[in-house]
């Protein structure tokens, strides 16, 4: 394993997962994004919400700024492959890389290796139960 | 009715009971309606004809494609869908340009519809293509429309019999509709068509926008002058446009329960008719160009009907009661689509299966007074678009209803079961409570300020998953009937290659192009008096912005910059925290 800055949250186990679920761009489908949020904040998670019209950057700043482990992109517009790249890249460029980014919404199955080759650790399509996203969460976080 | 009463107590106890009994059951899994369930039903009072007050069992006698259904299919006629009112197929990509050229080989392949246009999310949101936000988004999932030349580029084709006072359009678009229909003006008054002689139908329903779906701009109330101006204009000057199309289904979709987006969709249109009416028109002036786009969204095959028949129902006496309306015409609901599953219905698991969940809508919007329309096409949640099977799966689904099984022969077919009476009736009352509560609130503009109907959608959306994830509610190949037994069944798709992947690619550098030229070749004087014009009068309450909007158009002032102006004026929108 390489070296990782240290988590704070995985110093003190009882501070919760972070996670902002996030709406890149102007697609206002918020049903999968609110669907979410909610079970993964009844799951246990600390859950912020970063609301439409979401920047690339804006959700980079609010990710660094709230300190969050997991990033949720919610993308139904057809633009999943260059606004992850976006996302994963800002992080880079902000020593943030350790935060996991994972995507849901409408994704075609050729692109999911794609999404998963530039470093979205797992995507979440329809059907998908939110009890899945939170043991994904749940256990990659605690296997770090 | 006392035999009756005596005769099912006798029933429960000597039939039901025992078979419960046998079964080790606490109580009996299906139900059975008996003349008991609904005891006070007034047949002309609650039901009526069809095309008859209070149009429980129809809008129409007959649905106008009825009237020709022997015809078109000696003819081998092949509608578009949603195509009904004389607009082509739903669609739009690129720019103006790529737009235009696809109509055109839509005409040479004889669909000569008007057009029914899907506008990107940039100009949705009232942005041009040069703006921050437009980055990625130009022309990816309708058409980009930065100032009235694009506007006019799409039209290009549309000369001849073709022309504008013969053919209908229809636009997509709400928080900037104002700006579209202004558009719409001043292309026919250059063509020198009376604007008197335009049809079509822009959507027009912002307030749904809040709720969901997300396309707003400006605050509630301010966003509702804005409709009380195109409301008054298209009266005063457009009217045979249709003023709005409310939708019910976006609602539904986004997670409403059945009579959420029944009384959401009914608060939404009583706000709609007042603000026309405190705007100084007469009720029966615009309520007939009012419409509505599909209610529903669910299998639920008999709920789905009795939410038709519901609607229609509450509608014509909030106009009749409520708003005085004289004319039957402004109390009916006109909708090109009556029930239907809703996309959130599809799954993407066995996604064939979703023909079959799309035959069951088609069934019950025949049952409901429509076409038995099968939507949407199996391949709805793969993403990629509709392929030409999937299409011609849905077509032939749709005919097959129509001709063979004959859904459509007899209107409202479930009229007088006491179980579908008393459905509707059930549906009705718990709409109704609902509207009240909204009413007691301060009506829509005060339950969307306050985040009421955002936070009911997003907890029904909820409230749904989680039934689902308890096993409480089944869907088929998602949390049941998934183990290795079943198969996948597999069709070839081909995607209709109607829009051109490149094109969608370079279409914002090439609509940044047009823009940058534009602003460098007009009139920048007239640019920004119109502009002033526009704001100013944007302070004045009592101003029509229309005919702002209308010189502004005029003087190729950007649909950005419109919005600009009134975004200073009005404020923008911000939602409340989850």
């Amino acid at each position: 394993m390489s070296q990782k800055k240290t988590n704070p949250k995985m110093t003190n186990p009882k501070k919760k997962i972070r996670v902002l679920v996030a709406k890149p761009g102007l697609d206002g489908h918020e049903r999968g994004a609110h669907v979410v949020a909610y079970g993964l904040r009844d799951a246990g998670f600390e859950v912020i919400y970063t609301g439409l019209r979401q920047t690339t950057k804006q959700i980079i700043n609010t990710a660094i700024q709230e300190d969050v482990d997991v990033v949720g992109l919610s993308i139904l517009s057809g633009a999943h492959l260059s606004l992850s790249q976006k996302v994963i890249e800002g992080l880079k460029s902000q020593g943030a890389e350790d935060i996991m980014v994972i995507v849901g919404g409408i994704v075609p199955e050729e692109d999911i290796p794609l999404l998963k080759d530039m470093g979205v650790c797992e995507v979440f399509t329809a059907g998908t139960p939110v009890s899945a996203i939170s043991d994904f969460i749940s256990a990659s976080i605690s296997s770090n | 009715m006392e035999k009756v009463e005596t005769a099912e107590t006798q029933w429960k106890q000597n039939i039901l009971d025992k078979r419960v009994k046998r079964f080790n059951l606490s109580k009996s899994p299906t139900r059975f309606y008996s003349p008991l369930a609904n005891k006070n039903s007034d047949f002309l009072e609650n039901v009526g004809f069809p095309g008859q007050y209070p149009f429980t069992a129809g809008s129409n006698p007959f649905d106008f494609w009825r009237a020709y259904a022997e015809d078109a299919a000696k003819m081998g006629y092949r509608p578009d869908w949603g195509g009904a009112s004389g607009v082509g197929k739903y669609g739009g990509f690129g720019t103006a340009e790529d737009y235009r050229d696809y109509l055109i080989r839509m005409h040479a392949m004889g669909r000569t519809g008007g057009p029914n246009m899907a506008f990107d999310l940039v100009t949705q949101c009232g942005y041009d293509s040069d703006s921050d936000y437009a980055e990625g988004e130009v022309g990816r999932v309708g058409v980009a429309i930065d100032s009235f030349n694009d506007f006019a580029t799409i039209y290009e084709p549309y000369v001849g019999n073709l022309e504008i006072d013969k053919v209908p359009s229809n636009f997509t678009i709400n928080a900037p509709a104002g700006i579209i229909i202004a558009m719409y003006a001043v292309l026919a008054d250059k063509r020198g068509i009376p604007l008197d002689k335009l049809r079509g139908t822009p959507q027009n329903d912002i307030l749904k926008e809040f709720i969901a779906r997300g396309t707003y701009i400006y605050p509630p109330k301010q966003s509702l002058r804005l409709f009380r101006d195109i409301c008054v204009f298209c009266t005063r000057h457009m009217p045979k446009l249709n003023i709005n199309s409310i939708g019910g289904y976006h609602i539904r979709e986004a997670g409403a329960t059945r009579e959420q987006d029944l009384a959401f969709s009914m608060v939404n249109a009583a706000a709609y008719i007042q603000t026309g009416i405190a705007g100084g028109l007469d009720v029966d002036s615009f309520a007939p160009k009012q419409t509505f786009n599909a209610f529903g969204g669910s299998m639920e095959i008999y709920q789905e009907i009795a939410l038709q028949r519901a609607a229609r129902r509450i509608y014509a006496r909030m106009l009749k009661d409520r708003f005085q309306a004289k004319n039957p015409r402004s109390m009916m609901i006109r909708q090109p689509i009556t029930a239907h599953i809703g996309c959130s219905s599809t799954t993407l698991q066995r996604p064939l299966n979703n023909l079959t969940r799309a035959v069951v809508g088609g069934m019950a919007a025949g049952m409901s007074g429509g076409m038995p329309g099968v939507f949407p096409p199996y391949d709805e949640p793969l993403g990629l678009g509709h392929s030409q099977e999937a299409v011609q799966l849905q077509l032939d689904a749709t005919r097959i209803l129509i001709y063979e099984a004959k859904v459509a022969d007899v209107n409202d077919p479930w009229a007088g079961s006491y179980f579908m009476e008393s459905l509707t009736d059930d549906i009705e009352a718990r709409a109704m409570a609902e509207m009240e509560k909204i009413k007691n609130m301060g009506g829509a503009v005060a339950a969307i300020e306050s985040g009421y109907m955002q936070k009911a959608v997003s907890k029904s959306a909820y409230e749904k998953q989680k039934q689902i994830e308890r096993q409480e509610e089944f869907v088929v190949g998602v949390n049941c009937f998934k183990n290795d037994n079943e198969i996948s069944v597999n069709v070839n798709r081909e995607v209709e290659a109607s829009y051109d992947p490149e094109l969608i690619k370079s279409a914002e550098e090439r609509q940044k192009k047009k823009l940058k030229k534009l602003k460098r070749q007009r009139n920048s004087k007239a640019v920004s008096s119109s502009l002033s014009a526009l704001k100013n009068h944007a302070k004045d309450e009592s101003a029509n912005l229309m005919i702002d909007m209308c010189e502004c158009v005029r003087n190729d002032v950007t649909l950005q910059e419109m919005c600009d102006v009134l975004r200073e004026v009005f404020g923008e929108f911000q939602q409340s925290k989850l």
